[in-house]
């Protein structure tokens, strides 16, 4: 009997203390991340059957358990990825969208500088104070312009060190979850106990992983298997498969992520990676960097086009015709690193006012090209080049293109970067119109003359500044006189008000001439203040030239910053949103495996008076020994 | 529920951080003054607000150039005032040369002040701006436009060119008049019709003003009248040189004057006209005004007496036409500075409008956001306390 108290005794004293360290344990790791909180299995020894009955032999530790969750686990885990995805994506659409916010730092009073400019020029184009202020404006709207190109491509060139360090840090975790496996496998292996610790700093590292790109795992036994994409492995129980970065296919500025296989860096579908920082990095590059700095460019290239456009029909300080106003830049279109055929393609603007702001795909199947729009998937397939879409123009510049090749298409990104002025001397700027009308001061009739239009669109009729003298016959016809196509003209029949047009220009006469009344209209030699371009010019402002006719430049603009401004709100509340999830989630997974240190405290109390009950047990069977060794003396 | 120990610190944590952001978002809220601090806070607003701006700044402009205009057009103005004044004094001028007391040396002295009225004139016609640029010239700013040619005569080399102004988002006006206009194109005698006596007329007979009786018969032909004194009796003849038909013949004169009507026109003849004195009628041309006075001073240069009042009362009607003209423009340009006006008005409202539309848009409304930013900082203090309260004690605190 003194031999089971002892027994006993020292069992209960043995299962107080791995409680006793197992409660220290859980105080200690309270606040270790991913750790939960441990339990002692106890269970009773197998009694010993006598005459009496079954008699209790004491107490047994089984095991150690961990208070782990599966399901609550991947709410966690699934909820940090989603998580840190819309707080990667919502803090960088916050940059474009704290670089717009700026009132005096936006594009939209640069352009409203640049047109005050023009309209000054137009108040006063004799003074080469108004042509040189035009001028500076107009520079600083190009310095705006590419400012804002610059802090989006730093953007972009951030999004690239980003990608490239996330992927870094992807591969060392997965090399820190195979090593996991392989010691859990080798330690499990030796008896069928659980190694709590190393599992749950497994758990932790997957969901360090998750934070990174969203990973699904499979567990086999007692290892895990990673996936991320589309089912791309990248750890397979004690054995890594390595991801890298590449310069993508289609466009050499662009990191793309891979596999890295013996034979090279075999990119991954980009939309297959979601969730975790990297999944919030690719998504803002391709749904708000891109179609921002396409947005820009948009204004730039329709500013620029329709400006020279209306510049090149005035007629500048010196008497000759206008030039370009700005030098703009053409669409980008380059072929896939991997085409096979040799073909050039080139792009060229022939209506600024369709662009769109999207990029697009051209795809040949052999016979056809097919070009998609990016940004909403819809196709159109031409047989052969050239082939006009959205207002630009693609042709085959050299070689031949081969089955399967494929292009990449963006008018619209070197806009902002690439505007720059074409003229720097002030007396350049096409502010006058080059005819005027004149009515012969001997006229006896009450016919007047109107100042004449240049007829778009560029370039212009080369004998446009030919003198061209109207003469009226009568009072209901008259001859036309001067070098041009048509001329001379005779009888021509006289409409009060109607066009008169030769020589590219327009010109209307109305009221009642008189036989042998003279309109002449020649070139508007040293004509200081005609103004009448720059009026023309400064039109622009509100004209809808954006967007086929339906936004002008500065409401093209307007569109952008909602657009941003919508989009980042939208992260934003989605943030919240998921962040609120997760918190759930946490707190759902904390209440069932984090350490209460209040109950530890309590289970501290509790162990210590059983192994102090064990203790008196063993005492006890020491004093009954004792009496019965006293009763033998 | 079990709450473990992280997650009491987590959220008490994550509770005092939201609390404090929002806390600190209103403050930015009251230091910048603006409700939206980027497009995010309110995208529909802010572009609203961009949009609202991007008009006020073209409104700003539009004022810009009205006030530009409308420099431009007072000094035009004042020029067009100093041609009226001039104008003015050389008919009065004139009509003081009709004095038949005047000897020949005081007629040589009002030829002599209108002379320098003349050079006066020209001055005007070629007055600038105060950019240097000339106001008659049309689009040809800095090129004289009446210069004197080889043979003295004034002549205008500018255009009609219109300088115009971008005075509303749809308007524009002309910021100048045509140096043409106000100096050139008078139309001589009435209009429609202008008359001379001869110069070889020996009688003294004076054509006077001549009036359009019936503008549907007007012909727009010459025509000469011609005077036959024969017995005592004076009679004339009207022949249409340009068809070479006679209108009227042998007619009788009754002095001392005779309202001669034919084709639609009438014209007066007083006097005593003498055998073969010829007088004709012709359509108006265009004449400058500087051609006008040139031909008052050589009349008053010339011989006194019937030629020098034929010679006046031409020159007198011409001037009154010029008169006529000057005063048109100096009206165009009125209505021109009076629309204006009203577009400044308009555009002031407009202005006003705007800043006031924008400040509702994203301008914070004080005593909501102060009002808030108590309830922020009530509830961080909040957050504190009882976070402190919650983490103070735990059960091993007793354990001693």
């Amino acid at each position: 009997m003194t031999t089971s108290l002892f027994g006993i005794g020292v069992s209960g004293l043995q299962a107080a203390q791995l409680q006793l360290t197992t409660t220290s344990h859980n105080v200690a790791n309270a606040s270790t991340p991913g750790y939960s909180r441990q339990t002692v299995i106890q269970t009773t020894q197998v009694p010993q059957l006598t005459g009496a009955g079954f008699v209790g032999q004491g107490t047994l530790v089984e095991s150690i358990q961990r208070a782990f969750n599966q399901f609550l686990n991947q709410q966690v885990v699934s909820g940090e990825s989603q998580s840190a995805s819309l707080d990667t994506f919502t803090a960088q659409i916050g940059q474009i969208n704290n670089l717009l916010a700026d009132q005096s730092a936006g594009l939209s009073p640069a352009l409203q500088d640049f047109f005050d400019g023009v309209h000054n020029l137009a108040n006063d184009p004799g003074t080469s104070a108004t042509r040189q202020a035009l001028l500076g404006a107009a520079s600083g709207l190009i310095d705006r312009f590419q400012l804002l190109d610059q802090r989006l491509g730093e953007l972009a060139s951030g999004v690239n060190t980003q990608i490239a360090s996330t992927v870094t840090q992807i591969n060392s975790l997965a090399q820190q979850i195979a090593n996991a496996n392989q010691k859990i496998s080798l330690a499990e292996a030796s008896n069928s106990q659980p190694a709590n610790d190393l599992r749950d700093q497994r758990d932790q590292l997957v969901l360090q992983l998750n934070q990174l790109i969203g990973a699904s795992v499979v567990q086999q036994g007692n290892t895990y298997n990673v996936f991320i994409g589309n089912g791309v492995p990248i750890v397979l129980g004690a054995t890594t498969q390595t991801i890298g970065t590449v310069t993508s296919t289609t466009d050499p500025s662009r990191q793309e992520i891979g596999v890295v296989t013996s034979s090279g860096t075999v990119e991954i579908q980009e939309s297959t990676l979601q969730g975790g920082s990297l999944g919030g990095l690719l998504a803002f590059r391709s749904q708000s960097l891109g179609p921002t700095q396409n947005a820009v460019g948009r204004i730039a290239i329709v500013l620029g086009t329709t400006f020279n456009a209306q510049h090149v029909l005035g007629q500048d300080l010196g008497g000759a015709l206008g030039g370009n106003f700005f030098n703009v830049p053409g669409a980008s279109v380059t072929g896939n690193s991997t085409n096979l055929g040799n073909a050039q393609l080139g792009a060229a603007f022939s209506n600024v006012g369709a662009l769109t702001t999207s990029d697009y795909l051209i795809g040949f199947d052999g016979a056809n090209y097919t070009v998609t729009r990016l940004t909403d998937g819809t196709q159109q397939v031409f047989a052969a080049l050239p082939a006009t879409v959205d207002g630009v123009t693609l042709s085959l510049v050299s070689g031949a293109p081969a089955a399967g090749d494929r292009f990449v298409l963006r008018p619209t990104v070197n806009g902002a970067s690439g505007l720059t002025l074409a003229i720097t001397d002030p007396a350049r700027i096409a502010a006058a119109a080059p005819i005027r009308t004149n009515a012969a001061t001997s006229n006896t009739g009450r016919a007047t003359v109107s100042a004449g239009s240049v007829n778009p669109p560029p370039p212009p009729n080369a004998n446009l500044q030919q003198t061209v003298t109207i003469t009226f016959t009568s009072a209901n016809s008259f001859d036309v006189t001067g070098t041009g196509a048509g001329l001379p003209a005779a009888g021509v029949a006289y409409t009060s008000g109607g066009n008169i047009s030769f020589n590219g220009w327009t010109v209307q006469i109305s009221g009642t001439p008189a036989a042998g009344d003279t309109f002449t209209v020649s070139s508007n030699l040293n004509a200081t203040t005609d103004n009448r371009n720059a009026l023309l010019l400064a039109a622009l402002q509100t004209q809808n030239v954006v967007a086929n006719g339906t936004q002008t430049l500065q409401g093209a603009y307007g569109t952008l910053v909602s657009q941003v401004g919508d989009d980042t709100r939208q992260a934003q509340i989605a943030s919240d949103a998921q962040d609120a999830f997760l918190q759930q989630a946490k707190q759902a997974q904390q209440s069932f495996s984090g350490v209460n240190l209040d109950e530890e405290a309590a289970n501290l109390v509790r162990y210590q008076q059983a192994y102090q009950a064990s203790a008196k047990v063993i005492q006890v069977g020491s004093t009954l020994f004792q009496d019965l060794l006293d009763a033998i003396q | 529920m079990r709450i473990s120990t992280t997650t009491i610190f987590d959220l008490g944590v994550a509770g005092l951080q939201r609390n404090q952001a929002n806390a600190v978002k209103t403050q930015q809220q009251l230091s910048t003054g603006r409700r939206i601090l980027t497009p995010a806070d309110d995208p529909i607003a802010s572009a609203q607000a961009l949009q609202v701006s991007q008009a006020d700044g073209v409104n700003t402009q539009l004022g810009v150039n009205r006030s530009q205009a409308q420099s431009q057009l007072q000094v035009s103005e004042a020029s067009l005032k100093q041609v009226g004044d001039l104008i003015q004094s050389i008919r009065e001028r004139a009509v003081a040369a009709g004095d038949g007391a005047l000897s020949g040396s005081d007629l040589k002295s009002i030829a002599a002040d209108v002379s320098a009225m003349y050079e006066e004139l020209i001055g005007v016609g070629n007055a600038t701006d105060g950019g240097g640029n000339y106001l008659f010239s049309g689009f040809q700013g800095s090129t004289q436009p009446f210069v004197r040619n080889a043979a003295g005569t004034v002549q205008f080399v500018g255009d009609d060119g219109q300088r115009l102004a971008q005075v509303g988002a749809s308007r524009q006006v002309a910021s100048n008049v045509s140096g043409a206009d106000v100096f050139e194109r008078m139309r001589t005698g009435n209009g429609t019709f202008t008359w001379a006596a001869a110069g070889a007329n020996t009688g003294s007979g004076i054509i006077g003003p001549g009036t359009v009786v019936n503008p549907a018969l007007v012909t727009g032909h010459n025509y000469q009248i011609t005077f036959t004194v024969a017995a005592g009796a004076t009679t004339y003849d009207v022949v249409d040189t340009t068809t070479a038909t006679p209108v009227l013949a042998a007619q009788p004169y009754a002095a001392p004057s005779t309202a001669i009507a034919f084709d639609g026109i009438s014209v007066n003849i007083e006097g005593s006209p003498a055998n073969g004195d010829s007088f004709s009628v012709s359509p108006s041309t265009s004449q400058s005004i500087f051609t006008t006075v040139q031909n008052l001073v050589t009349a008053l240069n010339g011989n006194g007496g019937t030629p020098l009042a034929n010679n006046l009362g031409i020159a007198l009607t011409n001037l009154d036409q010029a008169l006529d003209q000057v005063l048109g423009q100096r009206a165009l340009i009125g209505s021109h500075l009076k629309e204006i006006d009203a577009l400044n008005s308009a555009g002031d409202d407009l202005g006003l409008q705007y800043k006031s539309q924008i400040s509702k848009l994203q301008d914070v409304d004080y005593a909501k956001a102060i009002s808030d930013l108590n309830l922020e900082q009530t509830n961080l203090e909040a957050a504190r306390q009882s976070f402190l309260k919650i983490t103070q004690t735990t059960l091993f605190d007793y354990l001693r």
